[in-house]
């Protein structure tokens, strides 16, 4: 065999630059497609490390992991077989807004990862290091590598996390380094650079961590997971009943006393990171000297999996020196003896500020490449891996001359994370809050798949038993439903229980199902009470309860209907495609500053551009003018032509 | 967000179509699926719902409550046959803001929406009324006319509303921020608002709303006019006065004093803003009994006058006692001083003491010379501007435009307050107020997610 002209260990439909967790779904989904795929990562045994706390979810958070399971993602499923403790946040709230969330084995994650990967047929690993992108024109050609040398593909998928440029600081020493114990990548901003990118720095922090063995448990108070915990993936029928606790204790003026006696060698107070940090996440530091008036704040000592007793101090986050980090760690209720395993430190890196990329998450600049992930300016692992599932999914649709899958505002939190980056970049890292969405509540953690999973099915990254459990569910909902709104309830069999909830009694029969609409009734007890009976329920496969899901559509059929209404007005400016290079600075009708907004972002439409700052209506309505007659103007010069 | 865009093209929308000011006729014009229906509605007996396209019909409009506003000539354009392209209704009505904006007022009370600058040729080109050369110009009109109001909006939010809307804004805002804070940060260590909290929030921009509603564009100077009530000595020429402010022969004037023994009212409207001009019998010891009721009621005029013109007889000056007058009017009222006959005595005494300034002028030429009574047209403008929040009153366009995303916030936060005594889950609630903010981000711009989030983050400690 002519080992020169066998050139498929160089030649790849996608090469997947990071296995992150953006790396890693953006090679699972491009494989799962049909694509050649190869993921390119400088060490195969940090393959879905989590880089800071060992949990998955939260409010938003937790959305997104729905999500992702429901188009097939992996994160989902691997968050429920490492997790070591599972909690429905928000339960007590309405339920557009409970949030999923794990804790996980940190060793376990990462081998579960590597687990889906590697059961992927035509998803191949290599260990290198990208040192530059190959480039014909605008178009990507291939990556080169520091050891395979020029390897080819038509699209590459870009998911540098923190490595580009990446700078640990710990007090006042500082260093090179994507994560802690791992080198930077440099090199490859240079070669974006000359390819016309602009590129900008964050920065992001994460605490020490401690030897279990050394803590004081008896002096913490117990966060225990939940009696039933609820799973993120939709295809997860059981998860471990051997759950493990967080521990929960407080800072106290003292530790703040020892913390301030290290604010002259922070490199966060002196003035060496200049890189933005997220609010929301902000260092101990920080939070000690914005808020000074607080006396205490939460720390939550979080395991770091089954078989270590390492443990996360979350809420400690901190670049401070590690004489400091330690010292006020003892002053710590039941920390008093603490080991700390290693110290917390600050990262800056590389990040390409997101308008320059088009919905699917390609470059505007260079077609065939695309951005996932921290690079983009985001946080999480969640909102890393739903970049990735887009833009593997988006480079096999470029590969087969498909239009893009673009997920609306309304039909995916992973739309609002998508649309709020390329519409209006970010300057701090981005994380996702439920209040982000406007159509938060037609948005569910419970609803996902029946949101999303036939896409998912239809592109081929979820599977036909996926897609059957979504049919089956949904049938299941309908017909529970039709029961419910056919079933009576009588006054005597049900207004004790009305009472009882404070809710007005009725006179006549009245249907199940209007009854359940009352906020105060809750469905279940509403069809112990009336004797429906169990068999009024149609079963579902997983683990969520069909009487829950119905409830919730009952109770919010009012709402859903108003937010769906707004989203049908909002259609209309969407159709109002931008062609590419529209000339937004020849616009001399509309305001300057909307001019330089919509120059810099290249709007792919209308809706996009009504959301940018600074962009009024009457600049909209003025564009919409103008593209209405530059189409009109094409179709008669076509009709002239032919 | 572009509000008009929002809406969609699917809804009814209204303004007045023909130019502000004097005019013989005004229309008001409506636009949308619901157009003939809304007339129908307003002109009883019309049955506008059966009639053909190009059709004209005449009738009495009435305002929601049954109140005849004025009679008008209807004129039925169904869609596509229409300027728009849509079902259109043309309003006929006698001319002047007042009886027009009435009109639209009863117009957005059916449900109508006030139309935003360039909407109606904005909908004639999007059904395709235009060709390709008038639609060039479409943009630079939408461009132009969108500038203006917005001119006018920025006079508007300089002042007591900008004020008013700011303090609204920020207590939604607070409002939103506290929901919004229990719902993404419940796992942090903060202090969460009781409902009680929430509630109170809620019920502050209620007030506020309902204070704004109340003394925006249809409070009481645009529903009313601005009341001046023309005074002074019997025979300083009052009723020549209000003949050259009309500039028409409205009063009786004759040079015997006491000619008018009556309040003569009559409406002028300048600018935009609407003057209702009471004329007076003279005040002085009256001879006869009519005269005496005539000075009675001239004596209540002023008491509920906006302002008062005082008028007096250059050749006779300004007595003690009518300084005196003078200066008890200037407590409850604005007072404009004025000197009449200055014909007659062209550079004599004014008669006036230290404080007291006069408007200087000749009523009788004025009726040949309409620019001699501008002077005194400037002085009022000024007064209403300075007291009576005439910037605000004279845009009743602009005003009413607030009104409706005012009312509609109202509803809103009337929802959330159900919504939040009802115990219904935040994120329900929080979803009225967003529309709340919505509405009002159509006036004050848009209050974006990053704004809620970041009062959260400066007041809050957040962050695990």
């Amino acid at each position: 065999m002519n080992i020169a002209a066998d050139n498929t260990h160089t030649r790849f439909d996608v090469v997947v630059v990071g296995a992150g967790h953006a790396g890693t779904e953006a090679a699972a989904a491009a494989a799962r497609m049909g694509a050649r795929t190869l993921l390119v990562t400088m060490s195969l045994d940090a393959i879905g490390r989590m880089s800071c706390n060992p949990a998955i979810g939260g409010i938003g958070k937790g959305h997104i992991v729905r999500e992702i399971d429901a188009l097939g993602g992996i994160m989902g499923r691997v968050a429920d077989s490492a997790g070591i403790q599972f909690r429905m946040l928000n339960r007590r709230k309405g339920p557009a807004v409970w949030g999923p969330r794990a804790q996980c084995d940190r060793v376990e994650y990462a081998v579960a990862v590597r687990e889906c990967i590697e059961a992927i047929p035509g998803l191949f690993l290599r260990a290198d290091l990208v040192t530059d992108l190959l480039v014909e024109g605008n178009q990507v050609s291939g990556v080169r590598c520091q050891l395979a040398g020029e390897l080819r593909a038509g699209s590459v998928v870009l998911t540098s996390g923190t490595f580009m440029n990446g700078v640990i600081h710990v007090g006042s020493k500082s260093y090179g380094g994507g994560r802690m114990g791992e080198r930077a990548s440099t090199g490859l901003t240079g070669s974006l650079h000359a390819l016309g990118f602009e590129s900008g720095r964050l920065k992001t922090g994460t605490p020490p961590r401690v030897d279990g063995r050394t803590i004081d448990y008896k002096r913490l108070e117990e966060q225990c997971g939940d009696l039933k915990p609820s799973p993120f993936s939709y295809m997860t029928d059981s998860l471990t009943a051997d759950q493990i606790s967080c521990w929960l204790t407080h800072t106290s003026p003292e530790v703040h006393g020892v913390l301030r006696e290290g604010f002259a060698e922070s490199p966060m107070f002196n003035g060496r990171i200049r890189g933005t940090g997220p609010r929301y996440c902000p260092s101990i530091e920080d939070k000690i000297s914005r808020f000074a008036t607080k006396a205490q704040h939460q720390i939550f000592l979080e395991p770091e999996g089954r078989r270590t007793s390492e443990v996360y101090v979350n809420g400690f986050s901190t670049s401070l020196p590690e004489r400091i980090q330690m010292e006020a760690l003892r002053k710590i209720r039941g920390l008093e003896q603490v080991h700390m395993l290693r110290p917390g430190y600050a990262i800056e890196y590389d990040y390409f500020p997101p308008y320059q990329l088009r919905y699917s998450l390609e470059t505007k600049a260079v077609s065939g490449l695309f951005f996932a992930g921290q690079i983009n300016g985001t946080t999480g692992y969640e909102e890393a891996a739903a970049q990735g599932l887009v833009a593997g999914i988006n480079a096999v649709q470029r590969r087969d001359n498909r239009d893009p899958v673009v997920l609306g505002r309304s039909q995916a939190y992973i739309g609002v994370l998508i649309d709020d980056l390329v519409a209006k970049g970010t300057e701090e890292p981005y994380r996702m809050f439920t209040s982000r969405a406007e159509h938060r509540i037609l948005l569910r953690q419970d609803n996902a798949d029946l949101r999303l999973t036939e896409l998912g099915y239809r592109l081929g990254t979820a599977s036909s038993m996926r897609y059957e459990r979504m049919l089956a569910k949904r049938k299941a909902m309908r017909d529970t439903r039709a029961v419910l709104e056919a079933t009576p309830a009588r006054p005597a069999a049900v207004n004790d229980y009305l009472r009882s909830v404070g809710s007005a009694p009725i006179r006549q029969a009245e249907r199940v199902a209007r009854l359940a609409v009352r906020p105060e009734v809750d469905l279940a007890d509403l069809i112990r009470t009336t004797g429906v009976g169990k068999a009024s329920i149609a079963p579902a496969p997983g683990l969520e309860r069909v009487e829950r899901l119905v409830e919730t559509e009952l109770k919010y059929a009012g709402y859903v209907e108003r937010q769906e209404e707004e989203v049908r007005r909002m259609a209309g400016l969407r159709e109002l495609a931008v062609p590419a290079g529209f000339d937004f600075a020849a616009v001399k009708t509309i305001s300057m500053e909307a001019r330089e907004k919509l120059a810099r972002i290249q709007p792919d439409n209308l809706a996009q551009a009504s959301r940018i700052s600074g962009v009024s209506p009457a600049d909209i309505a003025v564009l919409m003018v103008l593209l209405k007659q530059a189409r009109l103007s094409a179709a008669t010069h076509v009709s002239r032509e032919t | 967000m572009a509000a008009q865009f929002k809406q969609g093209l699917s809804d009814t929308i209204a303004a007045i179509a023909t130019a502000r000011g004097r005019a013989a006729l005004a229309i008001v014009r409506l636009s949308g699926p619901g157009a003939i229906a809304c007339a129908d509605q307003s002109v009883p007996g019309v049955q506008l719902q059966d009639m053909p396209s190009h059709t004209v019909h005449v009738g009495m409009w009435e305002s929601a409550s049954g109140e005849v506003i004025d009679q008008v000539v209807l004129t039925v354009f169904r869609a596509p046959a229409s300027a728009t392209g849509e079902d259109v209704v043309e309003v006929s009505c006698h001319g002047g803001d007042y009886v027009a904006a009435r009109i639209l007022r009863s117009m957005l009370e059916q449900g109508a929406r006030m139309a935003e600058p360039g909407e109606f040729t904005l909908r004639a080109f999007v059904n395709g009324k235009l060709d390709l050369v008038q639609a060039e110009a479409v943009a630079d009109l939408i461009h132009a006319t969108s500038a203006s109001a917005h001119r006018v909006s920025l006079n508007h939010l300089q002042g007591r509303y900008s004020r008013a809307l700011e303090s609204l804004r920020q207590s939604l805002l607070d409002f939103c921020a506290l929901a919004e804070l229990e719902i993404d940060f419940s796992e942090e260590d903060v202090e969460f608002a009781g409902r009680k909290e929430l509630l109170a929030l809620l019920e502050r921009s209620d007030a506020l709303l309902g204070e704004a509603v109340d003394s925006y564009s249809y409070g009481e100077l645009v529903r009313e006019g601005v009341r001046v009530v023309i005074a002074g000595r019997p025979n300083a020429g009052k009723s020549t006065l209000l003949n050259a402010l009309l500039g028409q022969d409205r009063a009786i004037v004759s040079p015997e004093a006491g000619t008018t023994r009556d309040v003569v009212e009559a409406d002028k409207e300048m600018e935009g803003l609407l003057f209702r001009f009471i004329d007076t019998a003279g005040l002085r010891g009256a001879a006869g009994r009519i005269e005496a009721e005539g000075v009675r009621r001239a004596r209540r005029a002023m008491e509920r006058a906006t302002v008062v013109v005082y008028v007096y007889d250059l050749e006779v000056g300004l007595s003690t006692e009518e300084s005196d007058e003078i200066d008890r009017l200037s407590e409850r009222s604005e007072v404009i001083v004025v000197g009449n006959k200055l014909d007659l005595n062209p550079d004599g005494d004014t008669g006036l003491t230290g404080e007291q300034e006069a408007v200087l002028l000749s009523a009788r030429k004025a009726l040949d010379f309409p620019r001699l009574v501008r002077p005194l047209w400037e002085r009022l403008a000024q007064v209403v501007d300075q007291n009576l929040e005439g910037a605000e009153s004279r845009r009743v366009i602009t005003n009413l435009r607030h009104v409706q995303h005012m009312e509609r916030a109202l509803c809103h936060v009337r929802s959330a307050r159900l919504g939040v005594a009802d115990g219904k889950p935040a994120d329900l609630f929080t979803l009225d107020i967003r529309a709340a903010l919505h509405e009002l981000g159509c006036i004050t711009g848009s209050v974006t997610n990053e704004e809620v989030l970041g009062r959260i983050f400066s007041r809050f400690c957040i962050g695990k």
